[in-house]
């Protein structure tokens, strides 16, 4: 009953006209981003910080917008899937397999309408289902002592490449390497210069925000150079909408199956969104068994994915709100916001800044409802702007990229930096070291060496601490499982992932 | 020889390794006396796990990757020499003229018309400009177009 005071205190937050104007335009910029090829969810969200920070914006407005654009990217995903057969970001795959059929059978319209009802409905699904689990995760979770957070931090680690991800060993070098940047600057516990070079600007540490934006962004650019990926796309047109409500009833199983499941591969730590989705898609396949023409272009196909995939973009949030430990690209990035606004993520922000974590969930609730209602009439905005050819639209990206950058701090120092990532971050892409661990490290790195300070002063310098209690035991289990699981599941789910996507005569 | 350039990767990160946990023995201690951590503690473990990390990209590296050769790779130097130069010509030259240059050249690269890549990059720069030094004041460098 608690929960449902706090959540009325977060609507008072969130319907303050100030932040209802930011959260619809978050859901506005973030349907867009996640509709343009290449521009995925992380992507848009890490260009967004430096703006929101140098706006000024009070901290739950800013996560309130930030958090909008989370939740449109989910939704934009599938507009390119649907008509394109391109996923606008990783996640938005499975809509392609029947999605895009539709469209070519003259459902274009259908598909869309249908897959923004199935997303609104994944979506407040995974948002329930974050409104009654995180207060519970959070209050066990202040139980854990330092010696169980390092645990905590190597498990989320450990599960970054997800059951899915090919080589475990590139992402603990990606994870070494953004822990190690997180060490430059001055020392905190003992004040001493590490890996300065002398140089006045790296006492303070390398920001992760130019990180993150150089990773992400400039990176991207560097991307669509090398693939001459500038030109346009062939027009899609929509076509008029026959979707009628008994197919939208009739559907509702498939929609409830497909939150609750996309849900629970969001919270569990190395699953995420695509394996969300994956999941409601062939669960349903099952479940509908041979009635069904899935692949040939049926509703539920398209359904089944999206509230899959949104229910799992709610469910990341989890993790990320109770334990400080995010458990996907974007939801790292959302952190990233978190700590530059000087707030503690983990389980006391739900007791010290109580404001902040509801007002943003009850965005998400407000966020969904903005979406559909965007999201229905204004498809054809979306679409048209699908046309834009990414040679204009990219590097307009990169200038906004540095615009944020440079007014932060305003100064050109920051800037060369933030291409250094870039290039650097081209290069490590090019040899599949993945970003998302370096990313994370960056965050988490200071957050480990303290709790692994802490938890050696309160043994007296013993390490066995670190195994000490069931818990941290239980931790590292999971964290090892992580780890080799890859090797022994991955193969497997791979193919069968692959296989799902070859069924479909994917044709151009 | 194939995985080349995982093999690269790992001896660059070998090398980094090496010197990341080469300098962490080198600090002093710190005032007080040494404690059950010090400041160079969590980097030595970090440079345990890249070492092996590395050793273990060069003895079983990924099949390469496609490299861009010849022009592909031209063009990539040429954006990354346009990234730069923007950084460079910020302050002086302002936001408008050498964004204007930067979005042009770029999307002039990516396969634009050089017309409407340069104007693409001059209105693009004039409504960021405009909406952020009055809608938002936040200043960004005026440069030569400053008036006084």
């Amino acid at each position: 009953m608690e929960t449902i005071g706090f959540l009325m205190d977060g609507f008072a937050v969130a319907f303050t006209p100030y932040n209802l104007m930011f959260a619809l335009f978050g859901a506005f910029v973030g349907t867009l981003i996640g509709c343009l090829p290449g521009l995925g969810p992380a992507n848009g969200v890490a260009i967004l910080i430096p703006l929101a920070f140098t706006l000024g914006l009070p901290p739950e407005t800013a996560m309130i917008l930030l958090t909008s654009v989370y939740a449109g990217a989910m939704y934009g995903g599938r507009i390119s899937s649907i008509l394109l057969n391109i996923p606008g970001d990783e996640p938005a795959m499975m809509t392609c397999l029947d999605g895009y059929p539709m469209a070519k059978n003259g459902r274009a319209a259908d598909a869309l309408a249908a897959s923004a009802i199935a997303s609104f409905v994944g979506s407040m699904i995974g948002t329930l289902g974050l409104i009654l689990l995180a207060p519970v995760l959070a209050k066990f979770a202040l139980t854990f002592g330092p010696a169980e957070y390092f645990a905590l931090f190597m498990l989320a680690f450990a599960t970054l490449g997800g059951i899915t991800g090919k080589n475990q060993v590139k992402t603990v070098i990606a994870a070494t390497l953004g822990i190690m940047i997180s060490t430059v600057g001055i020392d905190i516990s003992t004040g001493t210069q590490r890996y300065t070079f002398g140089v006045l600007e790296l006492y303070e540490g390398i920001d992760f925000i130019l990180a993150i934006v150089g990773l992400f962004a400039i990176s991207e650019l560097l991307f669509f150079v090398e693939h001459r990926m500038g030109g346009g796309r062939d027009k899609m047109t929509v076509g008029k909408l026959s979707l009628s409500l008994k197919e939208l009833v009739s559907t509702i199983p498939t929609q409830l199956r497909g939150g609750v499941l996309g849900f629970i591969a969001g919270v569990l730590p190395g699953a995420g969104a695509s394996l969300g989705s994956f999941i409601s898609y062939t669960i349903e396949k099952q479940a509908v068994g041979k009635k069904g023409k899935f692949g040939e272009g049926d509703i539920r196909g398209v359904m089944a994915p999206e509230a899959g995939n949104n229910g799992a973009a709610s469910g990341a949030l989890v993790p990320m709100l109770t334990l400080g430990v995010p458990g996907s690209g974007t939801t790292a990035v959302l952190l990233a916001m978190l700590i530059s606004l000087n707030i503690t993520p983990g389980p006391l922000m739900f007791t010290q800044n109580a404001d902040i974590v509801w007002g943003v969930i009850a965005a998400l609730l407000i966020g969904n409802v903005l979406l559909l209602v965007l999201n229905i009439p204004l498809v054809g905005f979306f679409v048209k702007l699908l046309s834009v050819p990414p040679m204009f639209l990219l590097p307009i990206v990169t200038m906004v990229a540095f615009v944020g950058i440079y007014s932060i701090s305003h100064s050109t120092f920051d800037l060369y930096f933030m291409v250094a990532f870039g290039v650097a971050g081209y290069f490590l892409r090019k040899l599949e070291i993945p970003m998302v661990p370096i990313i994370l490290g960056l965050l988490l790195g200071p957050e480990m060496e303290k709790n692994l300070g802490h938890a050696l002063v309160l043994s007296d310098g013993d390490w066995s601490i670190l195994w000490a209690s069931p818990l941290s035991i239980g931790l590292w289990v999971v964290a090892g499982a992580g780890l080799v699981l890859p090797y022994v599941v991955g193969p497997i789910l791979r193919r069968r992932m692959n296989a799902a996507m070859k069924e479909t005569p994917v044709s151009d | 020889m194939t995985g080349l350039g995982d093999r690269i990767l790992g001896l660059g990160l070998l090398v980094l390794a090496v010197a990341y946990g080469w300098a962490a023995q080198q600090w002093p201690e710190p005032f007080g006396g040494a404690e059950g951590v010090g400041p160079e503690t969590f980097p030595t473990i970090l440079f345990v796990v890249l070492v092996a990390g590395s050793l273990y990209l060069m003895i079983k590296p990924d099949p390469d990757a496609q490299w861009p050769v010849g022009k592909s790779a031209l063009e990539l130097v040429v954006s990354v020499v346009v990234l730069v130069v923007y950084a460079l010509l910020l302050e002086p030259l302002g936001f408008v003229l050498s964004t204007t240059l930067a979005v042009g050249v770029l999307s002039w690269r990516m396969g634009a018309a050089p017309k409407r890549a340069f104007i693409t990059g001059l209105v693009s720069a004039v409504v960021v400009f405009v909406l952020f030094n009055y809608g938002l004041s936040l200043s960004l460098p005026a440069g030569l177009l400053e008036v006084h």
